[in-house]
């Protein structure tokens, strides 16, 4: 019977499948709409924004709000986890591994912090960004965890303050936008603020601001999801 | 220009971020921060109303909002008209409510619970403000994140077990709305409503068709109309009653507003009747309906009985909107409202009267009206709203949705809105008798609080009765709801006054 089912769901998913592939070859595979927004943002980004990157001059500039909403996501995805996953003893381990991988990563460490807070400043410039300079940031902390234990970790980098960092990037990011009222009269408009020739550092206006605090939200998020799961894992080793 | 449209979106947004940095030091200044926040949004929306008022009250009402200055077709714009203030003004009401509610309700991880509360809130304001496609898939898919652990909020295997469901089906549904967005911007090259408005009916029939299909099954599955209503009970039963509420009778809402936006405004109705679509949606509709009824009277559990309730009254409003006359169009708004007081009505009652039985079951409801009379009574009324007795704002939605079926000579329509309000009867007689019946023991005995979660009685109490008297009040005085009704009646029934307002100066 189970045999069967499976057969038929393989078969109707096959031939929906099949409609689709058929439809969608139909579509024309280059789009020629005069008015599109593609052409434009190909044309004016870099005088409009001043960013070198147009992936971030579309995601931190044009349609910063959306990358707002996205960071949110990750966000509300923590404290989710956070509030299912949280329990009121906090079990942890010294347990590391061995000797030369923690001298190995405890030389490495800083340069990996470096990278992500590369990462997060050329988001304008080169590929990248707060989403994955972040990323980065909170694979440090999971780094701590596994190599030198969950205790090293907790003390070095306690959820206080991993709530810290997550909240101020996210406020970071509001607050560029309210900033953006009072200079220009619209949220998350485009500050003129240290801006100098598109190309160096200091350049497009908010966007390294709003890198820098959707590197911290999403860094420290990840950082905490990871320590509210190890958490529920030494539980049960605790009561095997 | 007026900034105070983005201030709907901030204001719960920034507080959702402070509540953990307030946690940090203080629970009581957490506390006052989110009642503060509360009222503060609340008032947002009501200074809109009070500053616009010769506006709404004319139906000339429209604010726009370039976000970052970008002029539409390039950046985001944000708009409220006649339709998004009317589902402005509801949610705003009944969230303030179901957060005074929880406040009373919920004992346990408040720090987190009002992080996602807020950011639901900020999702369903992000959404129904929103003027761009992408924009509301990325809301949508915020709304889903953040209220799917608010399912689970018990941690109990049920409550787990729907949550997994409730995520994995809302996940889907916004896959298929992604692809429809994808393919409106690889078919048009704009992500603006009005642009895409305006050149949407010059594509290819067979795009068309591809597109409207993709939003359509997206937005059936998180409505959860007839071929996917199965996994909407599990989830709007399993969480605490105030979720309850709020997913049953709010966010529901907010598919029910994208719905309309984007096949009314957005796509054109043409297109439906064009492809003879808007007769297959009214059918669906119906039938999940009828079923939805039907699956409620066989349910032996109070709160997904209530959840199947829900099914059957989406399946209506759907149904009744599709039909796209001026009369069906507020006959369906009119349910909107109707259905969010009612039943966010009967899940505050309900939270309250099942603090004190063991289990959800019919069995154990026995007596429990002597709880608290005035409760029950108030429950009482509200069922006999839903099923569709006078004086109950039920009454008149559900009359004027019989009146537009008729209108129309869609006579499966009438006979599924008049055996649905029979069945719907025989199910809220049978909860309402058991609670009345008296039992040997006596009422203080039998009913001690079996939860330890439940720390202000009075409130919670408090508002399950105002939400019951709002439910007869909102019905006697139901005329005063006819203005705004019209005016986001005459948005939906005219998309041009949408796409030039928008993209004209």
């Amino acid at each position: 019977m189970s045999k069967l089912k499976h057969i038929s769901i393989v078969i109707i998913l096959a031939s929906l499948g099949l409609v689709m592939l058929l439809d969608l070859n139909k579509i024309p595979n280059q789009f020629e709409y005069a008015n599109s927004i593609y052409h434009h943002i190909t044309n004016n980004a870099v005088g409009e924004t001043g960013s070198l990157n147009f992936v971030t001059a579309i995601l931190y500039d044009y349609r910063a709000y959306d990358s707002m909403g996205e960071s949110t996501i990750i966000f509300g995805a923590v404290s989710g986890i956070v509030l299912l996953l949280s329990r009121k003893t906090l079990p942890v381990s010294s347990h590391g591994l061995s000797f030369i991988v923690k001298r190995t990563y405890g030389m490495l460490t800083p340069f990996i912090f470096l990278f992500s807070v590369y990462i997060i400043a050329h988001g304008h410039l080169s590929p990248g960004g707060g989403f994955q300079g972040g990323v980065i940031l909170g694979a440090i902390s999971i780094i701590f965890s596994i190599v030198y234990g969950s205790e090293f970790d907790y003390k070095r980098y306690t959820p206080t303050t991993k709530t810290l960092l997550e909240t101020s990037g996210a406020l970071l990011f509001i607050g560029i936008g309210l900033i953006g009222i009072i200079y220009s009269g619209s949220f998350l408009s485009n500050l003129n603020i240290l801006n100098s020739e598109p190309g160096s550092l200091l350049s497009a206006g908010s966007i390294p601001f709003i890198n820098l605090g959707i590197g911290f939200k999403i860094g420290a998020g990840l950082a905490i999801i990871f320590y509210s799961m190890i958490q529920k894992t030494f539980k049960e080793e605790a009561s095997l | 220009m007026n900034n105070i449209l983005i201030y709907l979106v901030v204001v719960p947004l920034a507080t959702a971020f402070l509540i953990p940095f307030v946690d940090i030091f203080s629970n009581k200044a957490r506390k006052i921060l989110v009642g503060f926040s509360a009222l503060f949004e609340f008032s947002i929306g009501m200074y809109i109303i009070t500053d616009n008022y010769a506006a709404i009250t004319e139906h000339t009402f429209f604010l726009k909002y370039y976000l970052g200055n970008w002029i539409p077709p390039i950046g985001i714009t944000l708009s409220m008209d006649m339709l998004s203030l009317f589902f402005s003004t509801l949610i705003s009401i009944s969230l303030l409510f179901i957060i005074t509610y929880s406040i009373g309700f919920i004992g346990h991880h408040e720090g987190k619970y009002y992080v996602l509360l807020f950011l639901i809130w900020a999702a369903m304001h992000g959404i129904i403000l929103t003027g761009d496609i992408f924009n509301l898939d990325v809301f949508l898919e915020l709304m889903l994140i953040t209220s799917a652990p608010l399912v689970a909020f018990k941690r109990d295997r049920n409550g787990t077990e729907a949550a997994i469901k409730y995520m994995f089906f809302g996940a889907i549904g916004g896959l298929f709305i992604f692809i429809g967005v994808v393919l409106v911007y690889f078919n048009l090259g704009t992500l603006n409503f009005a642009d895409i408005a305006q050149s949407f009916s010059l594509l290819p029939l067979f795009i068309k068709k591809m597109i409207i299909i993709f939003f359509l099954i997206g937005i059936f599955i998180k409505l959860g109309i007839f071929p996917f209503h199965f996994w909407l009970s599990k989830a709007h039963s399993a969480c605490p009653s105030s979720i309850s509420a709020l997913l049953s009778g709010v966010i529901v809402k907010v598919y029910i507003y994208v719905f309309i936006r984007l096949f009314f405004n957005v796509f054109g109705f043409d297109i439906l009747r064009e492809t003879g679509l808007d007769i297959i949606i009214i059918v669906i509709a119906l039938t999940s309906s009828i079923l939805g009824h039907v699956l409620a009277l066989s349910e032996n559990d109070i709160k997904r009985m209530l959840a199947y309730s829900t099914v059957a009254n989406l399946g209506i409003i759907v149904a009744v909107l599709t039909l796209n006359t001026r009369l069906a169009i507020l006959a369906g708004l009119l349910h909107v409202m109707a259905h969010l007081l009612m039943k966010v009505s009967l899940f505050t009652a309900t939270g309250y009267l099942l603090q004190f039985t063991p289990s959800h079951k019919l069995q154990d409801l026995k007596g429990v009206a002597y709880k608290n009379i005035i409760l029950f009574a108030g429950f009482t009324l509200t069922a006999a709203g839903m099923v569709g007795f006078p004086p109950m704002i039920g009454f008149f939605s559900k009359w004027h949705i019989l009146q537009a079926f008729l209108d129309r000579s869609f006579h499966w329509g009438s006979i599924t809105v008049i055996l649905g309000s029979i069945i719907a009867f025989f199910y809220y007689i049978k909860y309402i008798i058991y609670g009345f019946k008296t039992i040997s023991i006596g009422p203080p005995e039998r009913f001690r609080l079996i939860l330890s979660v439940f720390y202000r009685e009075r409130v919670v109490t408090n508002i399950a009765i105002l939400f019951a008297i709002a439910v007869v009040v909102v019905g006697v005085f139901f005329k005063l709801s006819y203005g705004p009704i019209e005016g986001a009646a005459n948005a939906i029934m005219d998309p041009s006054i949408y796409i030039e307002s928008i993209l004209g100066g």
